[in-house]
């Protein structure tokens, strides 16, 4: 009895927390997906009082928009794009430095941890406008590829406000959510499995691809959930990147609550894009246990 | 014990003076600092100020359940809704001694005839800003909307003209392009302007609401959709900036969108005596002149006219002439299914290649 106490002491107040501010919003969202808006933005009363008295007053009227066109599902396909790069991306160039981290000097080691979360010191947005300023037409990055560019007779190119700008952006913001899982694996590794590997006579290339990485399989995973979830829903990055084809999904969200003023619509395209993080999610999850076995 | 209660009366001391406080929820940049000094000292109160970028900010902050606020000053399609919502109080204008001085062509508008509601703040027109050199070089006609629509003008500036990331001045400008009005409903001209807003992003090379300010002082950008107000700013920015860049903006022939800004009352303010003050203070010539001195915002306020800049008066894209205005409109609430209708529309323009 007194270790149920202690238990659930320790673990009652973070559920509460999820409960009253993830589960419950999220509850409300599914509610209001099914509401119509209220005329002047909002939502309209959900109860409507007739001959018959109070009765409920829902529709799928939004969900039937969602669906009633291709573009919805054509924005959600390309945010997916981007969403996959982004963590392709941070995973390739994470995972070196995750090792290198991993296999230093352990006095080195903090330091090193506290440089990758340096960023987070200064401002998201203050951060992502600088990458305005760095890619920018007046800049030397533009500059010099632009006269490389030139020698070949080609055409000057703009990095700024392009789909590659958006790409820089989100793997630039998201790279410490990758680093971090994927060194806290790499640290736990038992330097004595890459000797038992080498006296078995695996070279340096299969104790990598036959022991670290699939050892590392968990962070990996939790690396990639952490990098492609929020990534999927960006929206300030493609705003100020973008130009004029940067649009995702989290920006169509962001504007049904905003210039819509349409809360019922932007609550049914938040749903859709839940269950379509959890679906991916699920589905890589499922993926990578299968073939992992049962490392992970 | 009288110790005590002496100290305790001390620390409420300044909690009862700081009762006397006016909150106000204005755009970004639209008041001098000098002018917002001298109103809490007339008023020997303090004033709490909040910002928003977008009309759609202020009403979607309020939808949300923001409370406190006395005073707000938004667009007319912004009071038309709030009105629609019941938000607002009606103004005591025997308390508004100074309101003769506004111009009576400012008053009486479609969104609140009579003016029982809202009294005018200061107003912008969105229009076309560009520099002057690099456009004669072209030899593009800036008097037309055509400058931001028509791919033959903007071939040669492709990736050096930005337009609004405001839904309705877009459609408002392609709608004033095709010769409908910027209130127009029907759907099918709704269609006809998206593509032709569709036809000429290609040329563009952003969505931009503020950040055109600065590019088109550094030369960076040519062209731009914008407001009259941020136009003034750029030109300014151009001047310090030294480059010799030179800035000028017009409002197209075609016709252009007009936001009066008016100052409004919530219907919850807790201190709607402190914002009838404020109001009164801000129909004064001198700080309503203080306001466009600083911001190029156009006044309604005629009293106010003889304390702006003489370059200010002059200058036709602050302060239209009359032919000009008569063929500026104001933008109208939307329904609910013309909203998303609208936001449909945007996001297919927005995806499109």
């Amino acid at each position: 009895m007194n270790r149920f106490l202690q238990r659930s002491l320790l673990s009652g107040p973070p559920l509460l927390y999820l409960l009253v501010f993830f589960l419950l919003p999220t509850l409300i969202m599914v509610v209001v997906s099914f509401g119509w808006p209220g005329e002047q933005g909002g939502l309209a009363p959900l109860w409507l009082r007739d001959a018959q008295g109070f009765h409920l007053d829902l529709t799928l009227d939004n969900y039937a928009d969602f669906v009633s066109t291709t573009l919805y599902l054509r924005l959600l396909a390309k945010s997916f794009w981007y969403a996959v790069l982004t963590t392709l991306i941070c995973l390739v160039m994470a995972y070196p430095l995750a090792m290198l981290i991993a296999k230093s000097d352990k006095r080195h080691r903090n330091l090193m941890v506290l440089l990758v979360i340096l960023p987070f010191w200064s401002n998201f947005l203050i951060r992502v406008y600088a990458w305005m300023i760095i890619l920018g037409p007046q800049a030397g990055l533009s500059q010099a590829l632009n006269g490389v560019l030139a020698l070949f007779g080609w055409g000057p190119v703009s990095l700024l406000f392009s789909p590659f700008a958006v790409l820089v952006g989100l793997v630039y913001v998201h790279l410490p959510f990758m680093i971090l899982p994927l060194y806290a694996n790499l640290e736990k590794h038992d330097p004595g499995l890459m000797d038992a590997a080498r006296d078995l006579g695996a070279n340096r290339w299969q104790c990598f691809w036959r022991v670290t990485f699939p050892l590392s399989l968990p962070g990996v995973l939790a690396g990639s959930a952490l990098v492609f979830i929020p990534a999927l829903g960006a929206f300030a990055v493609p705003d100020i990147l973008g130009g004029t084809g940067g649009i995702m999904i989290g920006n169509v969200i962001k504007m049904q609550f905003l210039e819509a003023r349409d809360w019922p619509f932007g609550s049914t395209l938040s749903i859709v894009l839940t269950l379509f993080a959890l679906g991916v999610t699920g589905i890589a999850a499922w993926l990578v246990r299968r073939r992992g076995g049962s490392y992970v | 014990m009288n110790k005590l209660l002496a100290a305790m009366l001390l620390f409420l001391a300044p909690v009862a003076f700081a009762g006397d406080v006016l909150h106000i929820y204005n755009w970004n940049n639209y008041i001098a600092p000098e002018t917002l000094a001298r109103f809490k000292e007339q008023c020997r109160c303090r004033v709490a100020y909040d910002t928003y970028g977008s009309n759609d900010e202020l009403l979607a902050k309020l939808a949300a359940g923001a409370k406190g606020y006395d005073l707000l000053v938004p667009s007319g399609n912004a009071v038309e809704s709030l009105l629609k919502q019941q938000a607002l109080q009606a103004i005591d204008k025997k308390l508004l001694t100074n309101l003769k001085n506004i111009n009576p062509s400012f008053l009486n508008s479609s969104f609140d005839r009579g003016n029982v509601y809202s009294i005018p703040y200061a107003y912008t027109t969105t229009l076309i800003g560009y520099n002057e050199d690099k456009i004669r070089q072209l030899g593009i006609p800036v008097n037309t909307w055509a400058a931001i629509f028509d791919p033959i003008y903007l071939a040669p500036m492709k990736g050096r003209v930005t337009v609004l990331d405001d839904q309705r001045e877009l459609m408002a400008a392609a709608l004033k392009y095709l010769g409908y009005s910027v209130n127009d409903g029907d759907e099918a001209h709704w269609r006809q302007a998206a593509d032709v807003i569709m036809k000429a992003k290609p040329y563009w090379a952003a969505f931009m609401n503020t950040g055109y300010i600065r590019l088109l002082s550094t030369g960076d950008i040519w062209l731009v959709h914008g407001y009259s107000n941020d136009m003034f700013q750029a030109n300014d920015a151009a001047i310090k900036a030294g480059k010799g860049i030179r800035i000028s903006y017009t409002a197209p022939r075609e016709g252009a969108v007009l936001a009066l800004d008016s100052m409004v009352i919530h219907k919850d303010a807790p201190r709607a005596d402190l914002a009838h003050q404020f109001i009164n203070f801000m129909l004064e010539g001198r700080n309503a002149a203080e306001l466009t001195n600083l911001t190029g915002s156009g006044s309604p306020n005629l009293d106010a006219m003889q304390y702006i800049r003489a370059g200010i008066v002059r200058n036709e894209g602050i302060f239209p002439g009359k032919q000009v205005l008569d063929k500026l409109e104001q933008l109208q609430d939307l329904d609910r299914r013309k909203r998303r209708l609208l936001s449909r529309l945007w996001t297919e323009i927005k995806l499109s290649p």
